[in-house]
């Protein structure tokens, strides 16, 4: 199990498109993935669950992966949500 | 009498035509036990469906073009992956196994959760969502129904020029259909400026107003109706004042394309003899084919971001290859490619991932060149690129964010060990390669004179120089006022840069927003330039303005404006405009 800690930094937050490449980046690996936010946990490959965290700008999640490629995946979402999902802000 | 019914406008233009009522045949969803023996068969019939939905939405998302509508396309993907959702296909299974019923209700089902707990939310975009996901469940309960896919569009005609629609609501995959169909407009009863047909629509230039309560009872079929996709009004009978003012904008709009058009194909020139240079800024296929379609002299601003933003750093070959069928594209016209501009913030994979990088200000800090400086291995795989591209048409290498002559000699050093490498690999490129700078740090613009000889060639990137210049974010609303071309200090820094550049014979381009912005084109002229590079939808346009200026009359009227105080009573644009007359 590898977890991290991190914020959801773009303007528009976990919207339909971020969610979209979300899901997309997730579902490459193979271990379970999960969002944390607060008391809820949601599979980090299920656009209706991702969207449900309804993360705006500014959101404290942690990432949570369980699996062969744990760590990948991991690194992988950070520097998708670090790099604001390729939005300009 | 007129009547006037108002929603969102959220795709402008304006629509003139037949009201067409589309009169959904709701899909009935009942509820049938199944014997245990069919369970197998029922999930299986359930699978074909999503299948079915599936291949019909990504069949449209290929269809459609790629450079416009790419928000349209980013739409049915989000559509696809909510159908192949596995919480909601898990439990829609599950739901047939356990309760033993039809596909259709465990499905139903399944939706009324997932939109329970999306209206339980408090988060106004994230619950119109839930709209996105009940379209997606009724087209999987179409394909469960009946063998038609497009149930919801029976009975509409074939060909929909001057026909304005009017739905309940229209999900991405009718969009599409109808603006394949040629729909003159959109007016729906439900959803808003979040709603994916908002997005839609805008993408698609399709004129549309959603969000209008009751149309489908207010309006009757085949009457004359007018929708203002700008202002979010529909007019049914409108009085002859209302028509008259529509027809005269619908007209103008007409005639300002058709005189574009026109002036396809003439020079740049201005009224007092003066050729300008026209060339486009594009980074995808699709903004290449519209610069050659709309006659520019070349691509002043080639981007190359997208290469590295989408998945990892690009190699040296798949760099090549984008540059190459680019340069090929063009023709024998110049293609300026600029090297990587992106901030730290927005690349955390080039550097030490140990170590995130918080810049306190990522506008200030570690950017553009000088981020490609710090990996001066990985940098110079790009100028490789650009440098064996160079062997297929004219190419101009251009350095975003230069600040000092240490930048541009540390870029001039790597060239030549590319050059040189190269050279001995018995790989083609052009040994005189031009090598520019972009303008945008306000100190290098002042010593332009002291280092311009180590250059062939700048641009200037307007955008951040005037945020650097005037200290003001131009996207933080509280003190984009601030932001603004005519600041006095800014005219004389522009004038500065030109006419030293004119004084060295180093070419001189805009390729910022301004370029493009045809309210700014005669104060350019006035300010000196004669090179400028914009978006290829502007560059008719932008043309149009240098053809109908004296740039001589313009340049005088600027320095009255300049050196008379008590002439700033007037606005400069409004100057410089009368100078003309």
């Amino acid at each position: 199990m590898k977890s991290a800690p991190t914020t959801i930094i773009n303007k528009l937050g976990l919207h339909a498109r971020a969610a979209t490449k979300l899901v997309n980046r997730a579902t490459a690996f193979q271990s379970d993935i999960n969002l944390v936010r607060g008391q809820r946990s949601v599979n980090a490959k299920s656009i209706m669950g991702v969207l449900t965290l309804a993360a705006s700008m500014g959101t404290e999640l942690v990432i949570l992966a369980d699996g062969p490629d744990e760590e990948e995946a991991v690194a992988a979402l950070l520097e998708l949500v670090n790099d604001r999902f390729g939005e300009e802000q | 009498m007129t009547l006037a019914l108002a929603g969102h406008g959220v795709a402008r233009g304006i629509a003139i035509g037949r009201c067409h009522l589309v009169v959904r045949n709701e899909l009935e969803i009942g509820e049938h036990r199944i014997a245990a023996s069919e369970v197998e068969d029922e999930i299986r019939r359930y699978r074909d469906a999503v299948e079915a939905a599936r291949m019909q939405l990504r069949e449209l998302a290929g269809r459609m073009d790629r450079g416009a509508a790419a928000p349209a396309q980013e739409i049915l993907q989000t559509h696809i992956m909510m159908l192949d959702d596995s919480t909601l296909q898990r439990n829609t299974e599950e739901h047939i196994r356990t309760e033993l019923c039809n596909a259709e209700w465990a499905l139903q089902t399944q939706l009324e959760a997932v939109l329970s707990e999306f209206r339980s939310l408090d988060d106004e975009y994230i619950r119109t969502r839930g709209e996105d996901i009940g379209q997606v469940v009724r087209l999987v309960q179409g394909k469960l129904t009946t063998e038609d896919s497009d149930r919801h569009l029976e009975g509409i005609p074939d060909r929909l020029a001057d026909t304005l629609v009017i739905a309940s609501d229209l999900t991405p995959s009718e969009l599409s259909a109808l603006f394949e169909r040629g729909v003159g407009g959109i007016v729906t009863e439900h959803g808003g400026p979040h709603s994916h047909a908002a997005i839609m629509a805008s993408s698609l230039g399709v004129p549309a107003v959603l969000g209008v309560r009751r149309a489908r009872s207010l309006l009757r079929e085949g009457e004359t109706l007018i929708l203002d996709g700008g202002k979010g009004l529909v007019y049914a009978s409108p009085d002859n004042t209302i028509r008259k003012h529509y027809h005269e904008v619908q007209a103008e709009t007409r005639r300002f394309r058709e005189a574009l058009e026109k002036i396809r194909d003439l020079p740049a020139s201005s009224l007092d003899g003066r050729r300008v240079v026209l060339m486009a800024n594009a980074e995808r296929d699709a903004e290449i084919d519209q610069a050659i379609q709309s006659g520019a002299d070349g691509i002043g601003l080639y981007r190359t971001e997208f290469l590295f933003m989408d998945g990892g750093p690009p190699d040296e070959s798949e760099q090549l290859a984008h540059y190459r069928s680019a340069v090929e594209a063009m023709d024998g016209r110049p293609l300026t490619i600029r090297t990587l501009d992106l901030g730290a913030d927005k690349l955390p994979e080039v550097l030490d991932f140990s170590e995130p990088v918080r810049n306190a200000n990522p506008a200030l800090g570690l950017r553009a060149i000088r981020l490609c400086l710090r990996d001066s291995a990985r940098f110079k795989i790009q100028l490789r690129a650009i440098l064996r591209a160079s062997g297929h048409g004219p190419v101009r290498c251009l350095v975003p964010m230069i600040t000092n002559l240490e930048e541009i000699t540390k870029v001039r050093s790597l060239l030549d060990e590319a050059r040189a490498e190269l050279t001995h690999e018995g790989l083609a490129f052009d040994r005189d390669l031009p090598l520019g700078a972009m303008i945008e740090v306000p100190a290098a613009a002042l010593a332009l004179g002291d280092f311009g000889r180590h250059l062939d060639f700048i641009s200037v990137g307007t955008n951040d120089l005037l945020q650097y210049a005037l200290a003001a974010d131009r996207v933080d609303e509280q003190v984009a006022h601030l932001y603004e071309l005519q600041h006095p200090g800014v005219l004389r820094l522009m004038q500065h840069i030109f006419r030293e550049a004119g004084r060295m014979k180093l070419p001189a381009s805009v390729c910022g927003e301004a370029a493009g912005d045809r309210r700014y084109t005669r104060l350019l002229l006035a300010l000196g330039l004669r090179d400028f590079s914009m978006g290829p939808g502007k560059l008719l346009e932008v043309k149009q303005v240098i053809r109908n200026t004296d740039i001589g009359r313009a340049t005088a009227a600027l320095t009255r404006w300049q050196s008379d105080p008590t002439a700033h009573q007037t606005p400069l644009l409004e100057a410089l405009d009368a100078s003309q007359t």
